[in-house]
């Protein structure tokens, strides 16, 4: 039979006609018949923070295809290519099905009864001997808010230690540092419908079109708009401008002082919104007095009149939008520069109005999910570790000691991982994330991982550079498999759901903390009577009441109908649910006096300056085929088609001087490491001086090279510039 | 502080500022006029979106608005999902152009399925009339029960379109979503583009063939001369007139073909052993009836090696169909003529058939004019380094040369056989040598490259190709032996046979721009 099927395929007597085959599908219209579904699942992309709603469209136990909801508010049916190729994650090689414990220095095969026992008893083990605070959890965006908030309560009440955070911190914290500054409290403040209406709209370190391709729809569909995107980097975004402004690294926090100062030297700002909403007028004007045209012109390498003219063109706006992603939040200086951005709004009275908004574009699908109901860097529904009154409240809501919520947050990621170099963290569980990829200065992490008494890695995918390191492996469902919220940029929640069972004995998150909950002992103290995330979601439905990001009008019901409704949404409001929100409308602010605060900011140089020695600067960051550490996305074959590896983007001149040629291997070498043989692009994309690398290939991992250096304020790593030299390979191959 | 490194940006100074363009007025159907049609496509809702069915004298065609495309791929996905292809064959590809100097970079995206074209090139070659021009919507449609999988197409078309697929066995392309416009429904491409840069249209054909060279060219893509694209590109109004493929500097070998690498050196040692044979018989010297068996075994397995490169091997024999029209069908029809004729002059030497020299007579004139027809095959604008006389003279050299060692073997080495020889190797050597010059001296990008092929990465078998029959004309001298007269004729095989690798693997298509990383890994 076998030797007949081969004899029928190789002499083409069989074409595979029925796999090839086409017909009429009720909701794809004529496609391929392999295409075609049972049942649609809706839910939301579990990539990126634009949040496209989704349906996932399921055939005997399989999802076969993925289409974008016609009906969801944010996308209108469109997806990015990551998005229509979503299903392949879900049966996508190399997932983990079996918890895996490390015996004898290799990874077996564990019961869950044993994964639990052994991971509970050596957490106590390591927090009796070491004391509470050498346990650290390291979590992630990508899960749905329900299991955020359960482990939030899980780790600072159940396991009793403060030091935890997410890999947020490697991408969001800034934004939440700037917000919290000046405003008051975190949460974007604008609607992706503000792309639409403003009539200038300002880019900052935000590259959309390659990052959130389908906001740029809205772009398209704003004719009337003036954009303006600043970046060292001919992005994709930057074909996309009318005024590109190619900054030199690190410099738009001198960009935005100058026009803080043309705008208030030339009398544009709006006098009475800045006298009856903000304080700190007076100090902000002080600091600006050395950002002159001039100055500014020096730092950023543009010409003077161009800054402005922009400044001019964002003062006389009807609407002024400012966007920013990683190029702002990727600094030593990032809080500073969200501060600079939100100053700017604030004096212009950009804010809270239709069209006009600072809005830090989410990176993770719910990275505002962990940042609204996690307990990291806050206490839950933007509550405040020093705030008595927050403290006080939460306590009684959950009906536990006031004593037992932690007045202090705990260490940020970065410090865990030096903790651990320090040998006070001695046991991590690490959740959805993939460090070994992403953190900077690899070396140190590794470091830090190889201290460790005891290393817990929960992920829906095995092996990844993590969890081969780990000492238990948690198989954990992923994106389709599972029921949740995810929130986006624009604090849209909307309604994640299960289409598929996970794989082997892989189970939701949200089971696993519960589990880990009923080992401590505590799960009827923490998480009294639930089952399900639905249960999760009504408690943070009344934990959030009252709050700036308040869900307590919200049901599940209501976002399954609405594809998604943005918070605040608290009970018995007057909004309908579809109803575009923006916070501060009002002109009050979440801070003590509900005044925004004008803050000063200085910009100064990005901490490693190129030398002689390492003479190139390194920009890092992403291509739209591809996510984060590509746990997913490289195990996705028309991604990988389209993308297959790394590549260093190089300036002609320099290629000139170096000798090097177009395809060349190179090593590109900073004080810290190397990454090898990654192939040369050579290329007026980038400036003379500077080179790019993608972050997302393990294989040439950029983060050999990138250094430890953070925010001060906000704790992200510095990861978009550092310097580097550039060899060619010592083997070339043939 | 200052930044010194930074400096060196402003040497090229100041920003540059985009407008988009307007795009130009055409005679297009407005889409609001179309039909409702309820059914989307990756969600997207295609009413009102697909116009209506062409006129008479119209067809539709895409049109691609560059100033649109973002370079996100959700085109190439969407019709990968739509078509259930694998992700190794895409019938929707994305190219990137560059040019510009920091900041003033320009970088753009062409994003391009099948052009649908008025004189497609794929469907004139196409041996087995697997392609039709459809009446109504001028659509280039594909037959995947009719191809046998000659690949003849991915020859044919500049913009390298057609794409086979070994697991079927047969080629398949862009067929703009027959099925789906037939039911008011959206291609996928369209309907999943974030930005609306690809939409379908209606054009007027005869209009179109007056006019298309304005808006079917871009930079990055062939010449629309070759075929007359349909596909209307709208450019930016702004564009540096260095902006080009960012592929240029790519250098991928082309697929080596052995059963036809095979099968052309095996037909040409056949036809020149064939030739030999009956120029001996005739001038009387001798007759050499097992030396025309051995070169009719030669040809049958040249014959038997080359269905092995079809897909579909049990359908050969439809190959004969198109002999009006394909240069294939033709060359199939020649080689199948020559093997009959051969087989009847060889039965007639075994046989002792007196006064059947004109049977060999016959065998010679359609085995020249098979390999003359076999090399004519390959003249296609699409494979610039093949598109040129020379590619006849270097099969008719491969035959002169072979057949010149043949008789040099029957002969025992022979005075005019050893020259004949030494003619033929000439031939072969100028041919190749001139190919080389051509290649070296062109300024053509896909010539250049074939040029950076054999000097780069093959050069090492191009030193082979000319070392192996300099030895064999080494050895030449010493044909007393009959083992050195068979071993001469080996070296200038093997030579050949490298020399047809070459020509093969270092061919580099005409194609779209591609993105700057090759699909495989270096």
């Amino acid at each position: 039979m076998k030797v007949a099927r081969w004899l029928a395929r190789k002499s083409g007597l069989d074409i595979r006609s029925s796999k090839y085959s086409y017909s009429d599908d009720p909701v794809l219209g004529f496609t391929s018949s392999r295409k075609h579904a049972d049942h649609w699942v809706n839910s939301t992309c579990g990539y990126c923070s634009v949040g496209c709603g989704m349906q996932l469209g399921v055939k005997d136990g399989h999802v076969v295809s993925v289409r974008g909801n016609p009906d969801h508010p944010v996308n209108v049916g469109k997806l990015c290519p990551k998005g229509l190729a979503e299903h392949y994650a879900i049966e996508a090689e190399g997932r983990a099905k079996y918890p895996l414990l490390r015996k004898n220095g290799s990874l077996t095969r564990v019961s869950w009864n044993e994964a639990f026992d052994t991971m509970v008893e050596q957490f106590r083990a390591v927090q009796k001997k070491y004391g509470r605070e050498s346990l650290g959890v390291i979590s992630t965006g990508q899960l749905v808010t329900e299991e955020f908030y359960a482990l939030g309560k899980l780790v600072q009440l159940g396991l009793g230690t403060r030091n935890y955070d997410g890999n947020t911190t490697l991408c969001m914290s800034t934004a939440v540092a700037g917000y919290k500054r000046s405003f008051g409290s975190d949460g974007p403040p604008g609607a992706y419908e503000d792309l639409e209406h403003a009539d200038l709209i300002l880019l900052i370190g935000a590259n959309v079109a390659e990052n959130h391709p389908i906001l740029c729809t809205r772009l398209e569909e704003n004719k009337g708009k003036t954009l303006i995107v600043v970046d060292p980097r001919v992005t994709k975004t930057a074909m996309m401008a009318d005024i590109y402004l190619p900054v030199k690294p690190r410099s738009d926090l001198a960009l935005i002082n100058a026009m803080l100062r043309i705008v208030i030297d030339e009398e544009l700002y709006d006098k009475n919104f800045v006298a009856a909403h903000t304080t700190g007028y007076e100090e902000l004007c002080l600091s600006l007095a050395p950002y002159t045209l001039g100055f500014a012109a020096q730092i950023t390498g543009l010409d003077p009149e161009l800054i402005r003219k922009t400044a001019l063109l964002y003062a006389n706006a009807k609407a002024a939008f400012i966007g920013w992603t990683m190029g702002v939040n990727h600094s030593t200086k990032g809080t500073e520069t969200v501060n600079a951005i939100n100053n700017l709004a604030l004096i212009t009275g950009n804010i809270g109005r239709r069209g006009a908004s600072p809005f830090s574009i989410t990176g993770q699908c719910n990275a505002m999910g962990t940042r609204e109901a996690g307990f990291a860097s806050g206490i839950p529904g933007y509550r405040k570790f020093d705030n008595e009154m927050d403290r006080a409240e939460i306590a009684r809501l959950w009906n536990v000691p006031v004593e037992r919520i932690p007045g202090q947050r705990g260490l940020a990621y970065p410090d865990i991982i030096e903790g651990a170099v320090a040998g006070k963290i001695r046991a991590l569980w690490v959740i959805g994330t993939n460090p070994l990829v992403s953190f900077p200065n690899i070396d140190v992490l590794k470091h830090a991982l190889e201290n460790l008494d005891f290393l817990v890695v929960q992920d829906g995918f095995h092996p990844t550079p993590t969890t081969e390191l780990a000492d238990l492996v948690l198989p954990a469902a992923i994106w389709g498999e599972k029921e949740g919220t995810y929130t986006n940029s624009e604090r849209r929640v909307s309604k994640v759901n299960a289409a598929v069972r996970p794989p082997g004995e892989s189970r939701a998150d949200f089971d696993i903390f519960l589990a880990v909950a009923e080992r401590l002992g505590c799960k009827d103290e923490l998480f009294p009577g639930w089952n399900e995330p639905y249960d999760a979601f009504e408690e943070w439905r009344r934990v959030s009441a009252g709050r700036l990001c308040d869900y307590s009008g919200m049901t599940y019901e209501q976002l399954e109908e609405c594809g998604g409704i943005q918070w605040p949404h608290p009970q018995g409001t007057d909004l309908t649910a579809s109803a575009s929100r923006r916070l501060y409308s009002d002109g009050i602010f979440e801070t003590e006096d509900g005044r925004a605060r004008l803050l000063p900011t200085q910009w100064a140089p990005f901490p490693e300056q190129p030398s002689s020695e390492f003479p190139l600067i390194l920009n890092t960051g992403r291509t739209v085929e591809h996510w984060h550490t590509r746990t997913k996305t490289g195990a996705i074959s028309i991604l990988q088609r389209m993308s297959p590896r790394a590549w260093l983007e190089m300036n002609p001149k320099d290629a000139r001087q170096l000798d090097l040629q177009a395809h060349d291997h190179v090593e590109v070498i900073s004080p810290r490491g190397r990454v090898s043989r990654v192939e040369l692009r050579v290329t007026e994309i980038v400036g003379p001086g500077q080179v790019f690398l993608p972050f997302h290939f393990a294989e040439t991992n950029a983060n050999q090279i990138t250094q430890s250096a953070f925010d001060p304020i906000s704790r992200e790593p510095n990861y978009k510039q550092c310097s580097v030299r550039v060899e060619r390979s010592s083997s070339s191959p043939t | 502080m200052e930044l010194p490194l930074l400096d060196r940006v402003q040497e090229d100074g100041d920003v540059f500022h985009l407008t988009t363009a307007t795009s130009k007025a055409s005679s297009i159907a407005t889409l609001d006029d179309a039909p409702a049609s309820a059914v989307s496509f990756c969600g997207v809702s295609t009413q009102g979106r697909v116009p209506p069915a062409p006129g008479p004298g119209e067809q539709y065609r895409f049109h691609f608005d560059m100033t649109k495309c973002i370079g996100c791929k959700c085109c190439i996905v969407a019709c990968n999902e739509q078509n259930g292809n694998p992700a190794e064959i895409l019938w929707r590809r994305v190219g990137e152009i560059e040019g510009g100097v920091y900041p003033q970079t320009h970088r753009h995206y062409l994003s391009m399925g099948c052009n649908h074209c008025l004189e497609p090139t794929c469907l004139t070659g196409c041996p087995v009339d697997a392609f039709t021009k459809d009446d109504v919507t001028g659509i280039v449609r594909h037959s995947a029960d009719a191809c046998i999988g000659c690949q003849y197409c991915t020859w044919n078309c500049s913009y390298g379109v057609p794409q086979y697929n070994p697991e079927r066995g047969v080629v398949g392309k862009c067929d703009m979503c027959y099925g789906r416009l037939e039911r008011g429904q959206e291609p996928a491409c369209a309907a999943a583009c974030p930005e609306e840069a690809i939409r379908i249209e209606v054009v007027n054909v005869a209009e179109w063939r007056e006019n298309y060279q304005a808006s079917a060219n871009s930079p990055g893509m062939p010449s629309a001369d070759d075929s007359i694209s349909t596909t209307r590109i709208t450019l930016p109004a702004k564009m540096h007139a260095d902006v080009s493929k960012v592929d240029l500097s790519q250098l991928c070998p082309e697929q080596a073909h052995w059963p036809l690498i095979v099968m052309t050196v095996l037909t040409q040692l056949s036809v020149g052993a064939f030739t030999s044979i009956w120029i001996l018989q005739a001038s009387g010297v001798q007759s050499h009836r097992t030396a025309a068996l051995v070169a009719l075994l030669v040809a049958m397995l040249a014959l038997t090696a080359s269905t092995l490169h079809l897909g579909r091997p049990i359908h050969a024999a439809r190959a004969l169909k198109m002999w009006r029209r394909s240069w294939l069908s033709r060359e199939v029809l020649l080689f199948t003529l020559f093997a009959l004729a051969a087989s009847a002059y060889s039965a007639s030497l075994w046989l002792g058939v007196r006064g059947a020299g004109w049977l060999g007579a016959l065998t010679a004139i359609l085995g020249i004019c098979g390999v003359g027809v076999s090399a004519k095959l390959y003249l296609v604008p699409g494979r610039p380094a093949w598109n040129s006389p020379l590619t006849i003279a270097e099969f008719w050299s491969t035959a002169a040369l072979l057949g010149a060692c043949g008789a040099n073997i029957l002969t025992h080495a022979a005075a005019d056989a050893r020259y004949a020889v030494l003619w033929g190797f000439a031939l072969a050597l100028m041919t190749a040598g001139l190919k080389l010059v051509r290649l070296a001296r062109s300024r053509v990008h896909e010539l250049h490259s074939s040029w950076q092929l054999l000097m780069m990465v093959f050069s090492n078998h191009l030193l082979l190709r000319f070392l192996l029959p300099v030895v064999g004309l080494v050895l030449l001298p010493l044909g007393d032996l009959a083992w050195i007269r068979i071993a001469v004729a080996l070296f200038m095989i093997a030579g050949e046979f490298v020399g047809r690798y070459l020509f093969f693997v270092t061919v580099v298509p005409t194609n779209m721009a591609s993105g700057y990383l090759a699909q495989e890994a270096a």
